[in-house]
């Protein structure tokens, strides 16, 4: 009763914003195609960490992680506690969109590692999240709801050596989730470019 | 360009000493400007990061809303200098899909004040550097970033004002958000919603047609919701849907607050208030106010016009403006002087040509001048004020009747009629010319021709060089035909020979002028009332014996009688010498069948019913206007599709001054009637402008391509 009368709400405010995720609630299930065409469903993954890292390689800011080498040296770090799964909701006909075989070629001049790269060019899973920036970074934990959400690290620039002295968003809530502590900041503000939705 | 080129030029002359360069990425051209051309020792003063983004390009507010980055400055100043912080004027929304950004678009001026220290020595030159960092976007985003430097003389006393960037640096601080005492911000949280309630002393309370909040934090609303504006009582709320997850240490808000048409002292305010537990509830009679169309950049559709088009425009304007009714009587006087110096010599013919010209273009730049200074002075004024004045009409109206009589014979002043209106410019043929083109302007100003609307309309968000030039091309297109006779008189052999015709001519030559003055008093009974045409008419009766008896007393060279007509004359005068304005006594009153009066509240409420609004923007005093409610509007065809159709007709009557139409109109990017705006029933859709010469096809069409087939069924249904 209380979710449809916030989705009466919502809808009667004629919102274009989606019902975002929320930390403390349950991360909004999906099916996606990855790079290589196989299907991913999160439940896939239940009683693992899964990081979802929103990321379009035409923006700046999504290339300051990975020319600085610090998104993929995150994914390789944390490849045995969490699944890293990243998303690319950019629209096919936006000027920044790639195949699955442009950005599988992408995460191998970066030496990305993630576990799946999905995509998501409807946008309908970037928008149940409520992903609004590239980087924006979402932790789910082992009992399937969101522990994080927000930005990559505490510096919104675009410039890579801010990456050196930035905290860590993410690192730091993965390290507290293994020592099984609540999560100390776990709702930030994104910084990024737009996702590059469907219009 | 050429607007850059006299602003490079102004620039120059007034700050050789300041000198700062811009740089250009590919996307933003930047550089640090100042508002003075020097500074003192010890004393505080502004400068400015100006960004120029290429069109549909944007940077950011310092919250830039869902996604992007807020421009930074970092100063690298001389030892014993302050920066403060950037003072960032007042954002707009940039939506991109389901996102919305706060930023701006075209040019913007973030104005930062610095501290300089006592220890300074006049005539040292001080650089201030500072390297600025932007993101700019359009559907991607640049980061870009700039080394800027500005350097100043150190003065004695307080430096001059770079009268180059005053008008730039005034229009930054009007979009800063002011803090204002009487006025009072409450909010408080509930059901996933952040509820404002804003109340305002200020007199007379503000009409507001849209109201949006842009709050400091990036994560306390929905960037992109709608945002609900309520007329609440004396009050208004503002119903802004809250982030998914608000902050948890989310006890206070601030933001600023940006209204239309603004609250008085400017579009933005800016709070910062604590969560109250709960708000006042809403009044009875509260109700939602239907966000009216925004003013854009480009009003009439596509492309705002550039500075040439607008010239282009402006100087067919003028060529347009000899054929238009009001100007007929003086072209007349003017055909009739070139007739008497025919026969003179080519050259004296064509330096009168040009002093016409001259005299077109002085009065026009003064009228500008004028305009510039009224507009600076906060006044809402539009073309074709001079006529909104009953004092104004009623000179028009005395002078016109003495120029009358003058043509029918009733009395001579010297050889020509124009003499008569500038004897201040003596009485050589120069000066003749010269006053026949100030008079020219002076009769022309009424009548909007097409094309010129939108050019006008394009001053008034016009820095002053622009207006100037603007209004120089309008003269110049006055002036044209009559330069180009006297440069070409063998085009003049078309006009026939002088001889005894030209009397009859010169007397035939008066009924156009007893047209106007019959014109002008209509006019001023519009303005004034039926007293004021009673006071006038016997005005102008005591005005035509004074001349009756001048003329029979100049024949006979007698004093006596010449100075008992001055002494009437001026009774006459005194007499048409209009009393206080009438209210109410405006020609288009709501009552004129099937058109109601305008006001923002009508159109906003026939909208929020689903009806398309059509509306007449006119007065009295304008001839064009007169013309197609006679010739389209009011035809039977016309009125029947109106009806069919459910459109909700309103007239907003603008002969006398009325900031609420200024406004309107402004809004539409025009500042001169007429104009014809069509809204749509979807109230999202924005309104058409139709053109300001109509004919009922026109207007038909427009009514079949605005209102949609759904419309049309469901108002015949009813029927």
């Amino acid at each position: 009763m209380k979710r449809l009368l916030a989705a009466a709400t919502l809808a009667f405010c004629a919102t274009v914003a989606q019902a975002a995720a929320v930390v403390g609630q349950p991360a909004p299930s999906f099916t996606l195609a990855d790079t290589n065409g196989k299907q991913v469903n999160l439940a896939d993954y239940k009683g693992k960490v899964v990081v979802l890292e929103w990321s379009n390689p035409g923006c700046p800011f999504v290339m300051k992680h990975y020319r600085s080498g610090n998104m993929p040296a995150l994914q390789k770090k944390y490849a045995k506690d969490v699944v890293w799964l990243t998303v690319n909701s950019t629209t096919e006909g936006h000027s920044d969109y790639m195949t699955g075989k442009q950005l599988n070629e992408f995460s191998k001049q970066h030496g990305a590692a993630p576990a799946r790269y999905l995509l998501d060019v409807e946008g309908k899973v970037g928008k149940a999240y409520g992903a609004r920036t590239t980087p924006h970074m979402y932790i789910v934990d082992a009992s399937g709801k969101l522990a994080y959400v927000g930005a990559i690290d505490d510096v919104p620039s675009a410039s890579e050596s801010d990456v050196k002295t930035a905290k860590n968003f993410v690192a730091a809530a993965i390290e507290e989730i293994k020592a099984g502590k609540a999560v100390s900041e776990a709702s930030t503000s994104p910084y990024g470019c737009s996702v590059k939705y469907k219009q | 360009m050429l607007q850059r080129f006299l602003h490079a030029l102004l620039l120059l002359l007034a700050s050789a000493a300041a000198y700062a360069a811009s740089v250009k990425t590919d996307h933003v051209e930047a550089e640090l400007v100042t508002e003075r051309v020097g500074l003192a020792p010890g004393s505080s003063f502004t400068v400015a990061l100006r960004l120029k983004m290429i069109e549909h390009w944007h940077t950011y507010w310092k919250n830039p809303g869902d996604s992007g980055l807020p421009t930074k400055i970092a100063w690298q100043l001389p030892p014993g200098f302050e920066a403060g912080a950037i003072q960032w004027p007042h954002p707009k929304r940039l939506p991109t899909g389901p996102l919305t950004n706060f930023g701006y678009e075209g040019e913007v001026l973030l104005l930062t004040q610095l501290q300089a220290p006592a220890g300074l020595k006049p005539g040292e030159q001080v650089a201030l550097n500072a390297r600025a960092d932007w993101l700019v976007c359009k559907d991607v985003c640049i980061p870009e970033h700039a080394q800027l430097s500005l350097t100043l003389p150190v003065t004695v006393g307080e430096p001059p004002v770079d009268s180059a960037q005053q008008a730039k640096f005034a229009a930054a601080r009007v979009a800063l958000p002011q803090a204002l005492s009487n006025f009072k911000v409450e909010a408080s949280s509930a059901e996933g919603l952040l509820d404002l309630r804003i109340t305002t002393q200020s007199a007379p309370a503000p009409q507001l047609t849209r109201l949006e909040f842009y709050p400091e934090r990036g994560d306390v609303i929905q960037h992109a919701a709608s945002q609900k504006l309520l007329r609440d009582g004396d009050a208004y709320r503002l119903r802004v849907p809250l982030a998914d997850a608000p902050p948890k240490n989310f006890s206070t808000i601030a933001g600023v607050l940006v209204a239309e048409p603004g609250w008085g002292a400017g579009k933005a305010v800016a709070f910062d208030v604590a969560l109250a537990a709960s708000l006042p509830a809403l009044a009875a009679n509260a109700a939602e106010v239907v966000a009216a169309p925004v003013a854009s950049s480009a009003p009439n559709g596509a492309l705002p016009p550039s500075l040439w088009v607008a010239l282009v425009f402006a100087f067919i304007g003028g060529l347009i403006l000899n054929l238009m009714p009001c100007v007929f009587p003086v072209l007349g006087i003017k055909v009739m002087s070139f007739v008497q110096r025919a026969h003179d010599a080519p050259r004296a013919l064509r330096s009168q040509g040009l002093m016409f010209a001259l005299g077109v273009l002085v009065a026009f730049l003064v009228l500008a001048g004028a305009m510039l200074a009224l507009r600076a002075g906060g006044a809402q004024i539009g073309w074709g004020f001079q006529l909104q004045s009953p004092l104004f009409v009623t000179l028009l109206a005395c002078l016109f009747f003495l120029l009358a009589l003058n043509l029918s014979g009733v009395f001579e002043v010297g050889a020509s009629a124009q003499r008569l209106a500038g004897s201040v410019a003596g009485k050589s043929a120069h000066g003749d010319a010269f006053v026949s083109g100030l008079l020219a302007t002076a009769v022309a100003t009424p009548c909007t021709a097409p094309f010129m609307g939108a050019a006008i309309g394009y001053t008034l968000a016009q820095p002053a060089p622009a207006t100037l030039i603007i209004f120089a091309a309008l003269a110049l297109g006055l002036a044209a035909p009559v330069v180009l006779l006297s440069w070409y008189p063998r085009w003049l052999r078309f006009l026939p020979k002088p001889g005894r015709w030209m009397e009859t001519f010169k007397q035939v030559m008066a009924f156009p002028l007893y047209a106007t003055v019959i014109w002008l008093i209509w006019v001023l009974g519009a303005q004034a009332g039926n007293d004021a045409v009673l006071r006038v008419l016997l005005g102008l009766l005591l005005l035509g014996i004074a001349a009756w008896l001048y003329g029979r007393a100049s024949l006979s060279g007698k004093a006596l009688p010449i100075a008992i007509s001055a002494l009437i004359a001026a009774a006459g005068l005194a007499t048409a010498w209009p009393n206080k304005l009438q209210p109410g006594a405006n020609l288009a009153a709501a009552n004129d069948g099937a058109w109601q009066a305008w006001s923002q509240e009508r159109v906003a409420a026939s909208r929020a019913q689903g009806k398309p609004v059509f509306v007449d923007f006119t007065a009295a005093w304008c001839i064009t206007c007169q013309v197609n409610k006679r010739i389209a509007l009011n035809r039977s065809e016309v009125m029947q599709e109106f009806a069919k159709r459910d459109v909700a007709l309103l007239r907003a009557d603008w002969t006398t001054q009325d900031p609420a139409i200024t406004q309107a109109l402004a809004e539409l990017g025009r500042n001169a009637v007429p104009v014809y705006a069509l809204y749509p029933p979807d109230t999202a859709a924005p309104p058409q402008l139709l053109p300001e010469v109509l004919t009922p096809n026109i207007v038909l069409q427009a009514l079949q391509n605005a209102v949609p087939a759904a419309n049309t069924a469901r108002a015949s249904s009813s029927n």
